[in-house]
């Protein structure tokens, strides 16, 4: 068995890599949305496509997100296998009738007799002052409606795997990239993110969380960015001798229940830690996974640190007051941790 | 012996530094001539790093430092 | 022609280089502590910013006919539309700088500036003013009162289904709306001919029974002629009007876009008919206005701009909690 090369990608490149290899061996797939082609994506991940694949495969689309994300209906139902970018998530407002009554809804509609092989790709996250209408994770808003699977990688070996798994996926996926995490220095750095990715072509589990870290003291359950402050949460942790398990979910749709009962029910502790508003989303969703399986596990109420119910503010000390952190993750462990029992005999 | 890994003169047009990225492969991996081995930015274009040699990598310089033209930012023996 | 007023060629003139001068210090301002490393997130200000170098004629053109009570929407390229309109300098400076004193306490950013005081809106959905300046229109017609609407947008805008639909609307219900394009001729990497079907937009208006006009050449006082004749049109209840600018941008997209995509000597060659220094020639040339004139408006627009940033430098940032208020009225 030949040795794997060392070799490290950002999520961006290995987003690219995925969509090229699919793409060489399955002429059916080919790539749409605003900027993908000549610039390679404002987030990278179409690097090199264009030059490959040329313009037939590799689409630049007018601004008109409703004529091309139906079409990408159209076309995955007739036969075609389209990767469609939607550049940022918060611009979901403009053409959601497609992706959620259409791409979401047709497989149901015919009974089965309709695939929709089709991967829709958007930007989320801010953290570096976009604003309320370039900075949402909206995790909620997809998963929430049926009919769309829904992926959100925290790492470039789960992004190039979720990438190729959506790609042979009969139904539709959304893929939801971090923007802080792509490896754009622009954005900032997340070398945890960077990660060891197989030149091969493989896949990764759509509907499998992976357990990040484990450990025995509080679970902290989170997907993208939430991941990364979940483990630096934990060294810390593990600094004071208490030992977290880290939940990266990697999949929304569907959710792997069974990892996080599994995963509480050895803690007792549960911390959600989600970039989405707070109120009807993910965190939510996971706590009540939890509860209505078996309460009886849980040793102290679940957490969440997820973000306020406000529009996104700019500016920069009032939206990083909003973000989820490190330091909140820490602070909500101290709401749970187990007191000292006044009774527990001195050594 | 072994072969520095120099940021090109000729990588970018502007003067100015750029930054370390992401290192694309481990300290102490072996490489082979021509692997792509870091991404440097400046401004807002991100750049490739190519092994000039065949052989084990050193990183020198770290995620996030900051470079100038001609800077050594890693070796290889 | 229509000539402008000499009263409205130099409030043109002396809106143009407010416009320059603070898109010239934003410019400046905005690598403070980006540099050596662009990170957005840092420095002064954070976030993305558009300027709009070399679009002045079009919001000086239209805007001279505007009153503090006509709407005004605008998009994630708003500074020389918001100056024009006449939107608080001071209080526009310090929401771009985030600051407790700007225009939404920090809260909007550059790309999300109102000022109800003279019915100025933008934010960075493309297309998303048209509906919400149809509505304004509608809005005057249904009280009785005076009024117009303008939208400004992207050429890049007219692909979007936001535009057709307010266009239809505005014609059907026959409002007093103006939609204006700003063709610069680029959306993002993606160049006007490859994403449009129609060379001019101004054929589009036919779509929808109303005029539409394209005025060729960045050209402050053709604008004017074309943007009064709309405007009058509304005025007088003769309905929605298209008209597409040519223009260009003399920066990239955005702060930090290199710019890969435009073909060699481009900008070059855009630098070189530059509108403003073209119109100062132009007034001196037409005996409008004396070189010493101009000098003090040019002195008198950098000292307005340094005040407003002194001010925005000066403001307090806003409470970190305060990210949690004014979500409901």
């Amino acid at each position: 068995m030949t040795q794997s090369k060392n070799r490290k990608l950002t999520i961006a490149r290995a987003m690219a890599e995925s969509v090229a290899q699919e793409m060489r061996a399955d002429e059916r797939v080919f790539v749409m949305g605003e900027d993908i082609g000549e610039l390679g994506g404002v987030y990278g991940n179409t690097r090199g496509l264009l030059e490959e694949f040329g313009k037939d495969r590799i689409r630049d689309t007018p601004i008109s997100e409703t004529a091309f994300i139906g079409a990408a209906v159209g076309a995955a139902q007739d036969g075609m296998r389209p990767v469609v970018e939607l550049m940022f998530v918060d611009f979901f407002g403009v053409c959601f009738d497609a992706i959620y009554n259409l791409m979401a809804k047709n497989i149901y509609f015919s009974g089965g007799a309709l695939k929709v092989p089709m991967v829709l790709m958007t930007s989320t996250g801010g953290g570096y002052s976009d604003g309320g209408q370039h900075s949402q994770c909206l995790y909620g808003t997809f998963a929430h409606l049926p009919g769309m699977k829904v992926v959100a990688p925290s790492n470039a070996h789960d992004a190039k795997g979720l990438m190729t798994a959506a790609i042979r996926d009969d139904s539709p996926v959304v893929f939801m990239y971090h923007k802080r995490l792509q490896g754009m220095g622009w954005l900032g750095t997340e070398a945890g993110a960077t990660v060891q990715t197989p030149e091969e072509s493989y896949t990764v589990e759509i509907g499998k969380a992976a357990v990040s870290r484990a450990g025995t003291d509080v679970t902290i359950v989170s997907l993208g960015l939430g991941v990364h402050h979940a483990l630096k949460a934990a060294e810390q942790l593990s600094e004071e001798g208490v030992e977290a398990e880290v939940i990266d979910l990697r999949s929304l749709v569907p959710l792997d229940r069974d990892t996080i009962r599994q995963s509480v029910a050895k803690t007792g502790r549960l911390i959600v830690v989600d970039e989405d508003y707070h109120s009807y989303g993910v965190s939510g969703e996971v706590i009540a996974s939890v509860t209505e399986h078996d309460i009886s596990v849980l040793k102290a109420s679940p957490r969440r640190v997820a973000y306020p119910d406000v529009p996104i503010p700019f500016e920069r000390g009032m939206e990083q007051f909003c973000l989820p952190s490190v330091e909140k993750i820490i602070a909500a462990y101290r709401e749970i941790q187990p007191s000292r029992s006044p009774s527990a005999a001195s050594v | 012996m072994s072969t520095d890994i120099i940021v090109p003169i000729d990588l970018y047009e502007e003067e100015e530094d750029a930054v370390v990225t992401s290192w694309l492969v481990d300290d102490g991996a072996q490489i082979e001539a021509g692997d792509l081995v870091a991404e440097l930015m400046t401004a807002k274009v991100q750049h490739e790093i190519q092994a000039p040699v065949s052989g084990t990598l050193r990183i020198l310089k770290q995620v996030d430092d900051v470079v100038a033209k001609g800077d050594v930012i890693g070796s290889v023996g | 022609m229509m000539q402008p007023s000499l009263e409205q060629k130099l409030w043109m003139y002396e809106y143009m280089v407010l416009s320059r001068r603070c898109e010239e210090q934003i410019a400046t301002i905005y690598m403070e502590g980006k540099s050596p490393v662009f990170n957005m997130a840092n420095g002064t200000i954070p976030g993305e910013m558009h300027l709009s170098n070399g679009q002045e004629p079009v919001a000086v053109g239209v805007c001279a006919h505007l009153e503090a009570a006509d709407v005004v929407t605008a998009t994630h390229r708003p500074h020389h539309q918001a100056i024009a309109k006449g939107v608080d300098l001071d209080r526009m400076m310090a929401e771009i700088f985030g600051k407790a004193t700007g225009l939404s306490g920090g809260r909007g950013g550059h790309m999300h500036l109102f000022d109800p005081e003279v019915n100025f809106a933008c934010s960075g959905i493309i297309g998303q003013g048209m509906g919400p300046a149809v509505g304004a229109a509608l809005s005057r017609k249904m009280q009785g009162k005076p009024g117009v609407a303008v939208a400004f947008i992207g050429e890049g805008a007219t692909n979007q289904g936001a535009f057709h639909e307010a266009l239809n609307l505005a014609a059907v219900w026959n409002v007093p709306f103006i939609c204006v394009v700003e063709d610069n001729a680029w959306g993002i990497s993606v160049a006007k001919e490859a994403s449009t079907s129609v060379p001019r937009n101004d054929v589009r208006a036919a779509s929808y029974g109303i005029p539409g006009h394209y005025v060729e050449g960045n050209d402050p006082y053709r604008i004017h002629e074309v943007a009064g004749e709309a405007i009058e049109r509304a005025r007088a209840g003769k309905g929605p009007s298209l008209i597409e600018v040519e223009t260009f941008r003399l920066a990239g997209h955005f702060m930090g876009d290199a710019e890969g995509y435009r073909p060699e000597g481009e900008k070059d060659a855009l630098f070189e008919i530059d509108p403003i220094p073209r119109m100062r020639q132009r007034l001196v040339d037409d005996g409008d206005a004396s070189d010493e004139q101009l000098r003090q408006i040019e002195e008198k627009a950098e000292q307005r701009i340094n005040k407003a940033i002194d001010f925005a430098r000066e403001s307090a940032e806003p409470r970190p909690e305060d990210a949690l208020t004014a979500v409901f009225a």
